[in-house]
């Protein structure tokens, strides 16, 4: 009985005695095998980055937005603390201040929150420190507000005015002194329209003061774990709901609901899908060369059979049986398709590895990939033999040694 | 020399014999098919081989010759009539178990040597056993013996371009007997060799011969018909009866 072992030393003869077609051949599955193996590395790669980011711009947060004024007070700030799940809550009010520095004034978006914001939204504080209950009429720049908005730049412990235009029309105007400015940002790809560099952060008590108005512009908080952050959405969506008389079955009518919620388990999700798509794209190309690929081995293989026609008249004048010159063709496309896939998965990793460093991506291998390589490459290799092995192991004997 | 018989019908051997007959060769015949007209080609031919015989078989080009050769080698199966091996009707045998019948009792000489090209003279001579393989023979010792055997035991890592006519035809018979075959079968072993080599391959045979094969060669040469035991002469797909 053929060994295998025999089949690939035969197999790998064959192909180095034909090293010029050979290497041709293995070309459309380097390319193959390197496209699929580049496009799930680098999706990969993304799907980390993309984590990565969203992470960074809070701790399993839920985003409450009222649509209409005077919908959210103390009753459904405490609502939302209170449902299971819930580990920070942090009220939002916001309005655009006239911020005068020296002399300079400029329009900025002040928001009114407590302490949690800046765990909740994973603030990170380049100097100073951030808002806490007790504080009174202080103040937190973001990066951009401390170190570009102004001809001067702002420093720890500077005092600030805010003018706000209340909503009679009248005028407040209040000096804060400035407790702590975040970290400068990093550049991303990923905006998630709560960045805090160019806002400033007030005490919410201070500002609902200041402007006179008892409601909140919404809610920020944060779930205990991204894995249940769903549930935990939902039921504040629910005790919310009822809170406000919305019956349940309006529950997910965003027109009819006076306010939005989403976290960020569905951002995460959105972005996946958007990298989903891209891998759909990358992978349908990198499909398209393997079966340009294994049309390549099996034209070469269907070749090699024709050529050595007396070789396999040969083999069976020896004692092969059928069985053996198909196994022996088969084995040898395979050798053929796994070499490709071997340099493939190399050439793919490689490729990969650029894209990372070129677009700053993280360098994520999974194992997987090598496996998935050479399983790939194996298996357009099988598909690609079976035809011109099955003809080569059809022949009859005596044809085939006549075959000159 | 040995008894020449050529027999009609089917044999008559008592029990004894039957033992010592390696080719029995029943009334057969062979047509191929050109377009939609049969051709025949052999016309009912029985042939008898004991052990040990050296039998050559000649006649005029395209009399029938390998195609003879090939239905007792089991290459091809006849179109009527049955051949018969070490005793076994070759009809009732699937290809699969024919081929292994060829792998361990028939060893092929061909007039075109027909080597592998890109394996070496010990690769080639080891090819066989990939397939069939007799577990009491170290095949790699016994491939390296019998490659002494024909003189070319410093040859072993030479490919078949590398090699001259006669020593690629000593390459294939060290081939043909790696597993130890019961018959040898050659189709004009010399056809491709000048004098000098051709007596070489032929004293190879013959010493083959002495130590107790069984060889059924073809050929055109009369001058190869001193070696063997017996001729049989084929005109036109009949045995000529001298
Ligand atoms: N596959 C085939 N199809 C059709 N005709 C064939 C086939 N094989 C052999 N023949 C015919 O059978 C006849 C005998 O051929 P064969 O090869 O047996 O002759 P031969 O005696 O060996 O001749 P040579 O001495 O030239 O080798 C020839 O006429 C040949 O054309
Ligand atoms: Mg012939």
């Amino acid at each position: 009985m053929l060994g295998l072992k025999h089949s690939i030393r035969f197999a790998l003869g064959s192909i180095w005695s034909a090293k010029m077609r050979s290497s041709l051949t293995t070309l459309g599955i380097i390319i193959g095998v390197a496209a699929v193996i580049a496009n799930v590395s680098l999706g990969a790669s993304f799907s980390e980055f993309f984590e990565d980011e969203i992470g960074s711009v809070g701790n399993n947060f839920i985003v409450i937005e009222s649509n209409t004024p005077h919908t959210f007070h103390d009753n459904e700030l405490e609502l939302v603390k209170n449902t299971p799940g819930i580990v920070g809550v942090s009220p939002l009010t916001q309005e655009t201040g006239g911020v005068r520095y020296m002399s300079e004034v400029r329009q900025i978006p002040v928001q009114g929150v407590s302490d949690d914001y800046g765990q909740v939204a994973n603030i990170q504080m380049g100097s100073g420190s951030f808002i806490d209950d007790n504080d009174g009429y202080v103040a937190v720049l973001g990066y951009d507000v401390a170190y570009d908005k102004f001809d001067r730049k702002i420093a720890n412990k500077n005092s600030i005015e805010i003018t706000f235009v209340k909503s009679d029309g009248s005028t407040v105007t209040e000096t804060f002194r400035v407790k702590g400015i975040t970290q400068s940002k990093e550049t991303k790809l990923v905006e998630s329209g709560i960045e805090p560099e160019g806002r400033i952060f007030i005490p919410v008590k201070v500002m609902s003061e200041l402007l006179g108005d008892d409601y909140y512009w919404g809610f920020f908080a944060a779930a205990e774990s991204i894995e249940t952050i769903d549930e935990v959405s939902d039921e504040v969506d629910k005790r919310l709901a009822r809170n406000l008389g919305i019956p349940m079955r309006d529950l997910d009518e965003e027109d009819i609901k006076p306010y939005s919620i989403f976290d960020q388990g569905e951002v995460l999700e959105n972005m996946n899908q958007v990298s989903g798509a891209l891998g759909t794209l990358l992978t349908s190309v990198a499909f398209i060369s393997l079966v340009v690929g294994s049309i390549g081995i099996m034209n070469i293989m269907l070749v090699t059979v024709t050529e050595r026609t007396s070789e396999i008249g040969i083999m069976k004048s020896l004692g092969f049986k059928n069985y053996e010159v198909l196994s022996l063709f088969i084995v040898e496309s395979m050798v053929v398709g796994l070499l490709g896939g071997i340099l493939g998965t190399l050439f793919g990793l490689g490729g990969a590895y650029l894209v990372n460093n070129l677009m700053g991506l993280p360098h994520v291998f999974p194992l997987e990939l090598i496996f998935i390589g050479m399983f790939v490459s194996l298996f357009v290799g099988l598909v690609a033999g079976v035809y011109p092995a099955n003809k080569a192991a059809k022949m009859n004997p005596v044809d085939a040694l006549r075959h000159e | 020399m040995m008894v020449i018989r050529l027999y009609e019908g089917n044999s008559q051997l008592n029990d004894d014999t039957v033992m010592d007959v390696v080719i029995d060769i029943q009334n057969i015949r062979k047509s191929y098919l050109l377009g939609d007209m049969e051709v025949p080609i052999l016309h009912g031919i029985n042939l008898l081989v004991k052990k040990g015989e050296f039998v050559a078989i000649m006649g005029p080009s395209g009399s029938g010759k390998s195609t003879l050769m090939n239905m007792i080698g089991c290459l091809d199966r006849p179109t009527d009539g049955n051949v018969m091996l070490m005793g076994k009707d070759t009809r009732s045998i699937s290809d699969n178990d024919l081929a292994e019948l060829r792998g361990f009792e028939i060893g092929f000489v061909f007039q075109n040597f027909n080597l592998i090209p890109r394996l070496s003279a010990y690769e080639n001579v080891l090819l066989p056993t990939y397939s069939n393989s007799k577990v009491n023979l170290d095949n790699e010792e016994r491939a390296r013996d019998l490659l002494e055997t024909v003189g070319l035991g410093d040859r072993l890592d030479h490919k078949p371009t590398e090699l001259s006519g006669g020593q690629r035809q000593r390459v294939a018979i060290a081939r043909s007997l790696i597993n130890d075959p019961s018959l040898i079968l050659a189709d004009e072993p010399t056809g491709n060799l000048d004098t000098k080599t051709s007596t070489e391959v032929m004293d190879i045979f013959s010493s083959l011969h002495k130590g107790g094969c069984t060889i059924v060669m073809i050929t055109h040469d009369p001058e190869m018909e001193k070696y063997a035991d017996r001729v049989v002469h084929i005109r036109d797909g009949y045995i000529e009866n001298n």
